[in-house]
């Protein structure tokens, strides 16, 4: 992102941005936090941070533009900056790791899954949330930021700098994933997963 | 909710490009702007088996995410906590 120089807003100016175009934001942005970390604490002082930076460097954020989206970039830059690298609990999968495997933006959209309608339309919200946990952080992230937050795709390259055919591509991916678990729930449940062909 | 999801006798059992067609439903249930993406959708969910099911598919998958995902409440105290520091540091 660009920094250009602006000019500077008032104190006045500040708390008005302040109130009405962050502040509202905090619990779209607490829910992030807490899918990001699972932790109540860590959650608090991800979001804590994050409006700490944004009111620090609220010079740079321009009026009339999307503030929820330059919300998330923050809170999603310093969740990769600080909270990983101080998090004692050792990542599941390194941020690093998927993004060698998983950058290229070639994606295989003939591999089909046998999920059914009903069985998806029949899950608990206990099962869609844990199937959506499961997922690699980066691959949590893009469903959070695509279905449960709404952002565009081209919002969403904004937040995680990345082109928007990467967007596509790892959100496809990780709708792929995300069928695989929820299928394996559905076997479970004693649906039929069988293509009746 | 939707009526239209049992399968048509007329679709084709296969899709000519599955890449192509499965890579514009999805940008079309993500909300991106398509030049005439409306008539394409019509036209490829009417004629297509495979793009019908992935549609459809593709769309309760979104539907339970938007609807069934747990909500945590925000800390009542955390907007309270951000304010006085920043208080404190003007
Ligand atoms: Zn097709």
């Amino acid at each position: 992102m660009s920094e250009v120089q602006r000019k500077k807003y008032s104190e006045q100016e500040k708390s008005k941005i302040f109130d009405q175009e962050f502040m509202p934001n905090i619990d779209s942005m607490y829910n992030f936090a807490y899918r990001l970390t699972f932790d109540e604490d860590d959650a608090k002082d991800l979001v804590q941070d994050t409006y700490l930076k944004a009111f620090r460097f609220i010079n740079s954020f321009e009026q009339g533009t999307n503030a929820k989206a330059w919300l998330f970039r923050i809170l999603k830059n310093s969740f990769i900056n600080d909270y990983r690298k101080k998090s004692k609990q050792p990542a599941k999968i390194d941020y690093q790791e998927v993004e060698t495997y998983y950058n290229s933006d070639d994606v295989d959209y003939t591999s089909t899954t046998d999920l059914r309608v009903d069985a998806v339309k029949d899950m608990l919200g206990d099962e869609i949330s844990n199937a959506l946990n499961s997922l690699a952080v980066d691959f949590r992230t893009v469903i959070i930021l695509c279905d449960l937050e709404g952002f565009t795709y081209e919002e969403m390259a904004k937040i995680l700098d990345i082109p928007i055919g990467t967007v596509r591509s790892r959100l496809h991916r990780a709708r792929n994933l995300l069928k695989d678990k929820l299928r394996s729930y559905a076997s479970t449940m004693g649906y039929s997963t069988d293509e009746e062909e | 909710m939707d009526d239209n999801s049992t399968p048509s006798g007329d679709r084709k059992l296969s899709c000519s490009d599955v890449s192509k067609c499965f890579q514009l439903l999805e940008s079309i249930l993500d909300g991106e702007n398509m030049p005439n993406s409306k008539e394409m959708l019509n036209e490829k969910l009417a004629k297509c088996e495979p793009c019908f099911k992935h549609f459809h598919l593709e769309q309760a998958i979104r539907d339970v995410l938007k609807t069934k995902c747990t909500k945590q409440a925000v800390p009542s105290e955390l907007e309270a906590s951000i304010r006085e520091i920043i208080q404190d540091k003007k």
